[in-house]
Formats: structure tokens, C-alpha cells, sequence
């Protein structure tokens, strides 16, 4: 009798959990998704839409450019070319001949688990709508990536492209250092599932929803030039970054007089302050509840850097460039094309940097005696 | 070594547990052969706080109490299994412990034990720790630095007053996982979480306190050693807890100070009056 009653009790509670589940209506999504107060709340500050834990619409159509013939490399017995096209033996992948890409119809169950993985790992921080005002959110800055945009900072892959499956799991993994976005320890397919999820939340017009939107390759990496010379390549890096352009956001690290002598103008030249400490860019700005937050360029011997743990990720943060934000791509989008700065300038900037990181990040006493040979006026 | 040689000596059978005690006490004391390698490798760091010396002092005299319980409550244990075990011409006797008599003993025993005793026990150790351990005055001095530490899944957020001591305002230096403090000045720290609870944990200060989401929770350290310690969170907070570290950074005074005027600057000129979210203050709960 006692085991008859529980047995019904759980039952109840689950059709209760079932029911509350699938229950739409905006009166459960806005309890769930409460807002942090905010005095500047823009009028898209929430997404109108909540997504339930499960999927049951019809399979979403996501748009794939790029990796067909890699994934055709995977699985070879599953997909063949024919007229120059690759059919795919499961008819997940299609290709539109008027757009000319191809198509992917995801299932929905693989995105109700990544949704119920996004919903346990991501959404603390990037919110249950994927909106990037989570619960954590509040405060944070540089605030998290809202996925109802389709730009993403640290992909490798140039800011033109939307990024590819690949970049997006090798960013989940890798994490984003000094910010809360951790190196995730979640396997390669749960990830890809959770990628799924997050390309879904893209606008229909600029993300993978719409297939006239290129999805890019990780900038062209070559092998590093200066290996073995590296000295010679820190040296090399720190002219090219006064005579190029990194001086002009991020700090400049030399004195004005020299500065001035690298970048070939009147010795008699001076500047802003600001400049030689650090230039911030107040304007560059990503948009948190309608009001633009300011995210500076990082001075390399005090800011933790994002994406940049050697020479290598260093290059291809400089080469890529961060979408969204103020850094424009340098290096060249495929072999044949061609950088606005030679890679081998780029490597250069890159050991530059590395050691300015190495040698001045977290060092209190070494940092301030080389800032102040630095601000010294004349 | 030692259990080798003994175990050649266990060769009646029956005396299977006597002799395998010997062996048992072998083995466990083998390790301490080199018992500085063994505290090495399992004791704490050395303490960096003021009050590291007295927390340690308070752990070693509880852990020695309880092993001398513990030894107590093994020989109970351990000798009447071997003094009533059965061997020829004894036949190990088994009881329930029904019989009126041996309730009435067992409840004499608990009422003496969970009532009188521990009662009493538990009344000293309370005044103890509320008039001694937790009550270990702050140095009362005014340039205490108070630090306003905001948890989140799965990062610190720190924030320290600039030059003006004030929170809330321009030159307040945040930072994410990292907490930069002066050596020999105390530390006080106002604890809050934005969502589930955590725990700030600073193993080598000493310290460890809950930070829960909608109160103010207060710790307070002094580090006495500079050098870089490691923050854990000590509180089970989801997926990612074992992610959940920080660095403390202890500085010599002038170089705190060299420090702090530096992030005071930079907190300023990446200042944005506009946002106002991101001021997440609150009033410093002394």
C-alpha cells in the first residue's frame, strides 16, 4: 500500500516536471532569466524567446561552407563526390546549388543535449537564452559573449568569416585567460554538441542560419621564422610594433624620443599623456544592455592576455585579429593571399610581445623601473 | 624489511591474527623510517599569517587527542576479539545484548556519556572557542586594507579601494582570481557570492570562510611572509569547482604601494562613468 502510494506520488511529480518543462509561455521564462538590475536596461536587453530544455521543433537547418571535404576525409564510406559535389549517405548534409553551399540539418535531438550541456555548463554566465546575461554575469568585464550575435573574439579565424566547428571547440578548450571563461575539461563531442546549440542562437541574417555567410579556416599559420634567433626577433618586433601601428591603442614601450625616431617624424613630437602609458580605447565598445562598455587594449606587461600562452598563439591573435573589437586581422587569410603586414613581421610582434610578457607580467619591482625608463620625459 | 622477517615467524596456523598484527604494525610503521619525508609530503605548508602558529598548535593538540582516544577505543575493540576468539577447548561466545540487564546498562552508559559528558565536553570547547580560538583580536590598527570579494561559478572577483579608500568609485582596482596584498598588515575581507554558495580558502593564511549569495560574510588574515598563495574555493559549486583558483600575491609594503598606484592609474583611465553595472560595490561591513 505505503510503495503503491510512493509509486504514485513520484509519478505525479514527474508528470508535474514534464509538464512544467514543455509549458511555454513568457511567464516562465522571465522568472528563470531575471534579469540583474541594471539602471540602463536597452530595450534588447532580453531575448523574447526561452528555449525548453528539449528540442522538439523540426530539425534546424545550420549553414556549413567550409569543412565538407574534411568531414568527407573522416568519413570516407559515408560520403561520395559526384559532379563535383559530396552527397552524404545519412542526407544530413545537402548541397543548394543556388547559394552553392551546404546545408547541415541538425537533428534536434543532438540539440536538446547540447542545450541541456549548454544549460548546465555555459548558461551560469552566458545565460539560459544564451543572451550573456546569466546570473554570473552580473559586473563582469569584459562581459560574456552573447551568442544572439554570431561574432566571436579568440577563433583564430579572421573577423570577416564566421567561425568554423573546430575553432569554436578548440576556444571552449582552451578558455580565455583572466577571464572566468575556464579551459573546459568536457569531451570533443559533448563540445560539438554545445557548438550546435550555440550556432542555433544566431540571428537568421548575419550567423549560420544563412548561407551566403562564409564560414572561415584558421588564419594561415607559417612556421616561425626567427626560430633559434629569437633575440634577434624580439629586437626586429619591438621597431615593427612603434613603426606599425600597436603603439597607437596599446601602450607604446619606448621612450617618446625614440618613438619618434623609429616612426620617422619630428623629434620634436609629443603626445598625449596617455599615450605612452597606454592609449585606452574607451570607444571600443561591445554592447551590454544598451550601452557601450569599454574594453581596452591590453599593455602587455600588466593585463593578462586572452589567447596569447606562446609565440605561435600570439602570431595568429595578431594575424586573425579580434572580431568585434578595435584589432583588425594583419596576416593573410590563405597561403596565396596577402597580409597588411609580411608574416614574418607579424612572428616578430609576436616574440615582442611574448617578452614583454614574460619579462614584465606580474613582476612589480622589474615593471616599474622599465615603465619609468619609459615615461621619462626628455 | 620489518614485515618480511615476521612474516617468516607466522607459521601456526591458527595464530593467523596474532601473528599478522606484528606484520600490520610493520608496514605502518616502515614509513616512519623517514617520517621527515612523510611530513613533508603530507603536512601543510608553514603558516603565513599571525595567527598560523596558534591554528596549528590548536590542530596538532586535537589531532593528538584523538589519537590517544582512538588507541583507547582500538584496544577495547582489538583485545576482547582476540581474548573470546574460539580455539580448542573455547568456543567464542556471541550475544545480542538483549537481556534486561544489559539494556539497563546501556542506557545508564549512554545517558552518563551523550548527557553528562558530552554535554559538558561540548559546553568548554564552545566558550573555549567563542572566548579563545574564533576570537583571536584584530590588531587594532586603522590602515587595516579592506578588500570587497564578490564569488561567482567559477571566478573571485576582488575589488580594493584606490588611494581614497572608497568603494564604488574610480580608482577601485578589480581583479579577477588575483588578490594583491601588503605583507604585515591586516587584510580584511567582506565576502559575497552572485550565485550558489563558495568558500574562500587560503591554506597557507589559515583562513577559510563561506562566501553566500545575499549576505556579507567577514574574514580577516594577516600575512606575515610575502610571496604567492594559492586561493582555493572550498565549497562544492557545480561543474567546474576544481577550476576555482586564485593567487595571492603578498608584497613588501613599498611595493604594494608601487602596485597599487600603478592599478589605481590604470583602473582610472579605463574608467566608463556610463557603466554602471559594473560598480557592484557594496557598503564595507566593518
Amino acid at each position: 500500500m505505503t510503495r503503491l502510494l510512493l509509486n504514485s506520488g513520484a509519478a505525479l511529480a514527474l508528470l508535474a516536471a514534464v509538464a512544467g518543462l514543455l509549458a511555454p509561455g513568457d511567464e516562465a521564462a522571465q522568472d528563470e532569466h531575471a534579469a540583474p538590475a541594471s539602471p540602463a536596461a536597452g530595450p534588447h536587453a532580453r531575448a523574447p524567446h526561452a528555449v525548453p530544455l528539449t528540442i522538439t521543433q523540426p530539425d534546424q537547418l545550420l549553414a556549413w561552407v567550409k569543412d565538407i571535404e574534411r568531414r568527407a576525409a573522416d568519413e570516407p564510406d559515408r560520403f561520395s563526390q559526384q559532379d563535383e559535389v559530396w552527397v552524404d549517405a545519412r542526407g544530413e548534409f545537402t548541397w543548394d546549388e543556388e547559394n552553392e553551399v551546404y546545408w547541415q540539418a541538425v537533428p534536434a535531438d543532438l540539440l536538446t543535449r547540447g542545450r541541456q550541456d549548454f544549460v548546465q555548463f555555459c548558461a551560469s554566465c552566458h545565460g539560459l537564452q544564451g543572451d550573456g546575461y546569466g546570473r554570473s554575469a552580473q559586473g563582469l568585464r569584459p562581459p560574456p559573449r552573447s551568442f544572439l550575435r554570431s561574432t566571436f573574439k579568440f577563433t583564430k579565424v579572421p573577423g570577416d568569416f564566421l567561425p568554423n566547428d573546430d575553432a569554436l571547440v578548440a576556444l571552449v578548450q582552451h578558455g580565455l585567460d583572466g577571464t572566468p571563461m575556464l579551459p573546459w575539461a568536457v569531451s570533443k563531442e559533448r563540445l560539438r554538441e554545445i557548438v550546435q546549440y550555440i550556432k542555433s542562437l544566431s540571428p537568421p541574417e548575419e550567423g549560420w542560419h544563412d548561407g551566403t555567410n562564409v564560414i572561415g579556416n584558421e588564419i594561415y599559420t607559417p612556421d616561425d621564422p626567427w626560430a633559434g634567433r629569437e633575440d634577434e626577433a624580439v629586437a626586429e618586433g619591438e621597431k615593427a610594433y612603434h613603426v606599425n601601428q600597436c603603439w597607437s591603442c596599446h601602450p607604446a614601450y619606448v621612450p617618446v624620443a625614440e618613438l619618434n625616431s623609429l616612426r620617422g617624424v619630428d623629434a620634436a613630437t609629443t603626445y598625449d599623456a596617455k599615450l605612452t602609458y597606454g592609449k585606452l580605447k574607451t570607444d571600443s565598445s561591445y554592447e551590454v544592455q544598451g550601452y557601450a562598455v569599454a574594453i581596452p587594449a591590453p599593455d602587455f606587461t600588466w593585463h593578462t592576455l586572452r589567447y596569447s600562452r606562446d609565440a605561435r598563439e600570439t602570431f595568429q591573435t595578431i594575424a586573425a585579429g579580434i572580431a568585434g573589437a578595435g584589432m583588425p586581422t594583419w596576416g593573410r587569410t590563405s597561403p596565396e593571399g596577402k597580409g597588411s603586414v609580411p608574416d614574418e613581421t607579424i612572428w616578430a610582434i609576436a616574440h615582442y610581445v611574448r617578452h614583454l610578457v614574460d619579462t614584465y607580467h606580474g613582476k612589480t619591482a622589474e615593471r616599474a623601473a622599465f615603465m619609468a625608463g619609459v615615461r621619462a620625459e626628455p | 624489511m620489518r614485515g618480511g622477517t615476521t612474516i617468516e615467524t607466522v607459521r601456526r596456523p591458527r595464530a593467523g591474527l596474532l601473528g599478522a598484527l606484528p606484520a600490520l604494525l610493520g608496514l605502518l610503521l616502515a614509513p616512519a623510517a623517514r617520517a621527515q619525508d612523510v611530513v613533508h609530503r603530507w603536512a601543510p605548508n608553514p603558516p603565513a599569517s599571525s595567527y598560523g602558529e596558534r591554528f596549528d598548535h590548536l590542530f596538532a593538540l586535537i589531532t593528538m587527542l584523538i589519537g590517544v582516544s582512538f588507541a583507547i577505543v582500538l584496544v577495547l575493540l582489538v583485545v576482547p576479539v582476540i581474548r573470546d576468539r574460539a580455539r580448542p577447548g573455547h568456543k567464542a561466545s556471541f550475544d545480542h545484548g538483549s537481556s534486561l540487564h544489559d539494556k539497563r546498562f546501556t542506557a545508564i552508559v549512554s545517558v552518563v556519556v551523550f548527557v553528562v559528558l558530552d554535554a559538558w565536553v561540548l559546553w568548554v570547547t564552545m566558550k573555549d572557542l567563542r572566548e579563545g580560538y574564533w576570537n583571536i583580536p584584530r590588531p587594532d590598527v586603522p590602515d587595516v586594507l579592506r578588500v570587497e570579494l564578490l564569488a561567482q561559478q567559477w571566478s573571485w572577483n576582488f575589488r580594493t579601494p584606490g588611494s581614497d579608500g572608497q568603494f564604488g568609485t574610480a580608482d577601485d582596482i578589480v581583479t579577477l582570481n588575483e588578490l594583491t596584498v601588503p605583507q604585515d598588515r591586516p587584510v580584511v575581507i567582506n565576502e559575497s557570492s552572485k550565485d550558489v554558495i563558495h568558500s574562500l580558502y587560503v591554506p597557507d593564511m589559515r583562513v577559510k570562510r563561506d562566501a553566500n549569495p545575499g549576505s556579507i560574510n567577514e574574514l580577516w588574515f594577516q600575512p606575515v611572509k610575502s610571496g604567492d598563495f594559492q586561493i582555493l574555493c572550498a565549497e562544492l559549486c557545480g561543474y567546474a569547482h576544481y577550476q576555482m583558483q586564485g593567487k595571492l600575491h603578498v608584497l613588501p609594503q613599498e611595493q604594494y604601494d608601487a602596485w597599487q598606484t600603478e592599478a589605481s592609474r590604470i583602473a582610472l583611465a579605463a574608467w566608463d562613468e556610463n557603466d554602471a553595472e559594473a560598480r557592484w560595490a557594496w557598503e564595507f561591513k566593518e
